[in-house]
């Protein structure tokens, strides 16, 4: 009976120590790999005795690393809303781009990849969405794959867009280049839009979230997000309320809005106000950097408007979040 | 005594005075009232005269508009008034034109065109498939010295960079609307199927499917002898609800060369997949 090496039972009680206790049940009972054996668990343990058991389950079965990576596929899958993951954009489209299936993308991106570092484990998954989820530990002439630092990719096929978390610097060029190749595009830009969730994200950059347009029939008015207050002031206020309410939805969106937690405005413009005389006589730009954070910024900026805190016509700068979909920019003076 | 007396009298005296002055002044401010009225409804009636001068000017060359579609500098100028009220009274009547177009391509089922500030249009599609309205994509255009798409909901998969160079989106706007239209209806078809095969067939085992639903691979059951039948559905034409390519394969090699299974391919090339699928089961092809 092969014994499972140090490294291995490493990564496996990392990876049962990052699983919450609520989901442990769940995310091993999505594993087919542990189908016959999972009555045998006993999931009312604390986790270090159930962490015990676990190994010795496995030591039994001889399992090896790349099943260990199995499961915590099956749980980022589950839990993707954790990290820092970066959108991208796939542009100069070849003429087969549209027409890749599943089957070609797999294998084209494992030979590119393998042929760029053949040390790397790859696994690859398709997610019931039509999402496909790519997880790559990557090694090097010295060192086995590195399964404690693996970097996951999302990829929606006929799209030309991939999510990537946990990326180097040192490995970046490698994966573009293979996901450029596989897809049959021309290069792969960034789209300067991160954030910690995986949905608000994607959801943001594929235009899967409500967007509000002019219509000839504006929806009417107390339909929507009733507040209790005052009858009185609200019947003298109604409409400045409804028209509020719609420059916020134009600008950012009707309903549920993707989870953004960051925006970030670099500047290097010249120095503008009066009041300071010195750095107004500079001629250099000045370079400051505007950073708005909230656990849901879309969300606060719509109810900035919405509730009057934020004076209309809004700055094109916040709207542009939505409409250029990104959330760091660069200002100049042009 | 005498005092009071006078006081109160003089008081009473004082009242009536107040009394008349006021009637006076109340007479007069009345007729000023009046005067004031007469005078609005005088403007008034003004107003709605040249209104339905107006009025009436728009509709005759709009008429003629209608007939001819350029109208006659002639009978133009015949509705007096100046060369300026003419030429404005002409555009108005083109744009009265438009916007029953546009309402007329709104009723037939055809996208809607709003615009917006900013020089900017707002074009709204809806789809449908088998007279049921499904969703309405929009795209929202800045015109300029060119055509730019700013904003739009439209399905990441849809190729709108593709189809932009194709038509030509600077010099044939309508053009490019009528095939994104095609596009997306054609999408939004093939996806209705889908969600039919899901929902009445549920003996039929979805293997494959995707996002843009392009390619459909189904799993069928022959009654009685128990086999399998595999069947690709390609839909390499976008604008189309119906597949390019249909694929019959089975573990038993005879079977997709027999005429009842070759009737079968023919007729998924030709009806949309779920009533296929009702077929097949009456004739007894599939359980």
């Amino acid at each position: 009976m092969l014994s499972m090496d140090d490294s291995t039972k490493f990564i496996l009680k990392r990876l049962i120590r990052r699983i919450p206790l609520q989901m442990l049940q769940k995310t091993l009972s999505k594993w087919t790999y542990l189908r016959e054996d999972l009555d045998s668990l006993d999931f009312k343990q604390s986790k270090y005795i159930f962490t015990e058991c676990l190994l010795s389950l496995f030591e039994e079965k001889g399992t090896t690393v790349k099943r260990i990576t199995e499961l915590e596929m099956i749980y980022v899958i589950e839990n993707p809303n954790q990290g820092m993951w970066h959108g991208f954009q796939l542009s100069d489209a070849e003429e087969d781009a549209p027409t890749v299936d599943l089957i070609q993308f797999k294998e084209q991106f494992k030979a590119h990849l393998i042929e760029l570092n053949s040390h790397v484990s790859i696994k690859i998954k398709k997610h019931t969405d039509e999402a496909i989820w790519i997880r790559i530990a990557w090694g090097s002439n010295f060192t086995n794959p590195n399964h404690l630092k693996p970097t996951y990719a999302v990829h929606h096929l006929q799209t030309p867009y991939v999510f990537v978390n946990g990326l180097s610097l040192k490995h970046k060029p490698l994966l573009f280049q293979a996901l450029v190749l596989a897809t049959r595009y021309g290069s792969m830009k960034d789209a300067h839009l991160s954030g910690r969730k995986l949905t608000a994200i994607r959801d943001l950059l594929m235009r899967q979230y409500q967007q509000m347009f002019p219509t000839k029939h504006p929806r009417p008015l107390q339909e929507k997000n009733p507040v209790p207050t005052n009858p009185k002031i609200e019947k003298e206020q109604a409409v400045n309320t409804e028209n509020r309410m719609q420059v916020a939805c134009e600008a950012f969106g009707d309903g549920k809005l993707p989870e953004l937690q960051k925006a970030v405005y670099q500047l290097e413009t010249k120095f503008r106000d009066d009041s300071n005389k010195t750095l107004k006589s500079r001629e250099e730009p000045f370079r400051g950097v505007v950073e708005f954070s909230s656990t849901n910024l879309l969300e606060s900026l719509r109810h900035a408007v919405s509730s009057g805190i934020a004076a209309t016509p809004v700055s094109a700068l916040l709207p542009a979040i939505t409409q250029k979909r990104r959330n760091r920019f660069i200002i100049t003076d042009k | 005594m005498e005092e009071p007396r006078k006081d109160v009298l003089g008081h009473l005296a004082m009242l009536e005075m107040k009394v008349n002055h006021f009637a006076v002044k109340q007479q007069v401010s009345c007729e000023k009232e009046h005067k004031a009225t007469i005078q609005a409804l005088l403007t008034k009636r003004d107003q709605l005269k040249s209104e339905i001068k107006t009025t009436t000017s728009l509709q005759k060359i709009r008429t003629l508009l209608d007939k001819t579609g350029v109208p006659c500098q002639r009978d133009v100028d015949d509705l007096d008034d100046g060369s300026e009220n003419s030429q404005l009274l002409l555009l108005m009547a083109r744009h009265t034109q438009l916007k029953d177009l546009l309402y007329a391509h709104h009723l037939i089922g055809g996208y809607d065109v709003l615009l917006t500030e900013g020089k900017g249009v707002c074009v709204s599609m809806a789809t449908a498939y088998e007279s049921l309205y499904l969703e309405t994509y929009n795209l929202e255009v800045k015109l300029g010295p060119k055509i730019r798409i700013s904003r739009h909901n439209i399905p990441p998969f849809i190729p709108l960079e593709m189809l932009v160079k194709q038509e030509n989106l600077q010099t044939d706007f309508s053009a490019f609307l009528d095939t994104l239209s095609q596009y997306l209806n054609a999408y939004v078809g093939r996806r209705q199927q889908l969600n039919f095969i899901k929902e009445n067939h549920k003996s039929v085992q979805l293997m494959e499917t995707n996002a843009f639903c392009t390619i459909l691979v189904l799993m069928l059951t022959v009654p009685g002898k128990d086999i399998a039948v595999l069947c690709t559905l390609e839909y390499n034409n976008h604008k189309r609800c119906l597949p390019t390519r249909v694929k019959i394969e089975s573990k038993d090699t005879v079977l997709p060369s027999s005429p009842q299974w070759r009737k079968n391919q023919a007729l998924f090339l030709e009806t949309p997949v779920h009533r296929a699928l009702v077929t097949l089961k009456k004739t007894g092809s599939i359980v």
